[in-house]
């Protein structure tokens, strides 16, 4: 399994959320977050703003699955067809362990495939 | 070592603190997080009762939406992984759906900024 973290504009997370939702990967937390990148933050006139709100996404899924999903969010997050400086980045790290707390089961990747196969059918 | 990152319920958080506390694991970090699980919502619906349509709400009924939970980062040597998963579900299975997740991803390195000591060294001892 891999966690899959994007930092994306807060006026594109409804369109992100909603792509996921539709391919078929519900389960998502998203967290308020600042920061600047590597424009150095944004300057408007006098005045650099170096903490510019984002919302970061994170969800876990398949190994197999982390193209697609990578694929949904660059499309529903970037803004016009190229893009702009703020879109946003994606960060794939790797996870060891999955525990559901409600069954107390460890989950594995085969556990994963039914939930994406239902939504999508 | 170990990143244990549990997604648990807001009113499990004071058991939870102090269960770990209980077992051992006193130093972690906590933060508020919305987010939603494995059931299906509908955008436009939901768009719709956020405006205040009475119809939009009506016809969301009590689904799933995105929800509140509280996010726990513990960072602990390999051995101590399985005593803070146990204590953690322990304290937050209620056996309904929306008790949780819990995922643990490796860490490469940890270090303490008072001391500039790097891995196992930085870790609290009272997790060993």
């Amino acid at each position: 399994m891999i966690m899959v973290r994007a930092i994306i504009r807060p006026e594109k997370t409804d369109d992100v959320l909603a792509a996921l939702m539709d391919a078929g990967f519900p389960a998502v937390t998203k967290m308020d977050v600042y920061g600047r990148g590597k424009q150095r933050g944004m300057k408007i006139g006098e005045v650099t703003y170096d903490e510019l709100p984002k919302e970061m996404i994170f969800t876990v899924i398949k190994d197999s699955d982390k193209d697609y999903v990578v694929k949904i969010i660059m499309q529903a997050a970037r803004t016009g067809v190229k893009g702009a400086y703020g879109d946003g980045k994606i960060f794939i790290s790797p996870v060891d362990e999955v525990y559901t707390v409600s069954s107390g089961r460890k989950e594995t990747a085969e556990d994963a495939a039914p939930v994406a196969a239902a939504v999508s059918a | 070592m170990k990143e244990v990152l549990a997604v648990i319920r807001m009113n499990k958080m004071n058991e939870t603190k102090q269960a770990l506390v209980e077992a051992g694991i006193a130093s972690f970090t906590a933060r508020k997080v919305i987010g939603r699980g494995v059931g299906k919502v509908d955008y436009l619906l939901l768009k719709g009762a956020e405006a205040g349509h009475e119809e939009a709400i009506n016809q969301l009924g009590p689904g799933p939406k995105l929800i509140p939970k509280r996010m726990l980062i513990v960072v602990v040597p390999d051995t101590t992984v399985p005593r803070v998963v146990s204590t953690i579900i322990d304290v937050n299975q209620t056996g309904n759906p929306g008790d949780g997740k819990i995922f643990v991803m490796p860490v490469s390195e940890t270090i303490r900024l008072r001391t500039g000591e790097c891995d196992h060294a930085a870790l609290d001892e009272s997790a060993d």
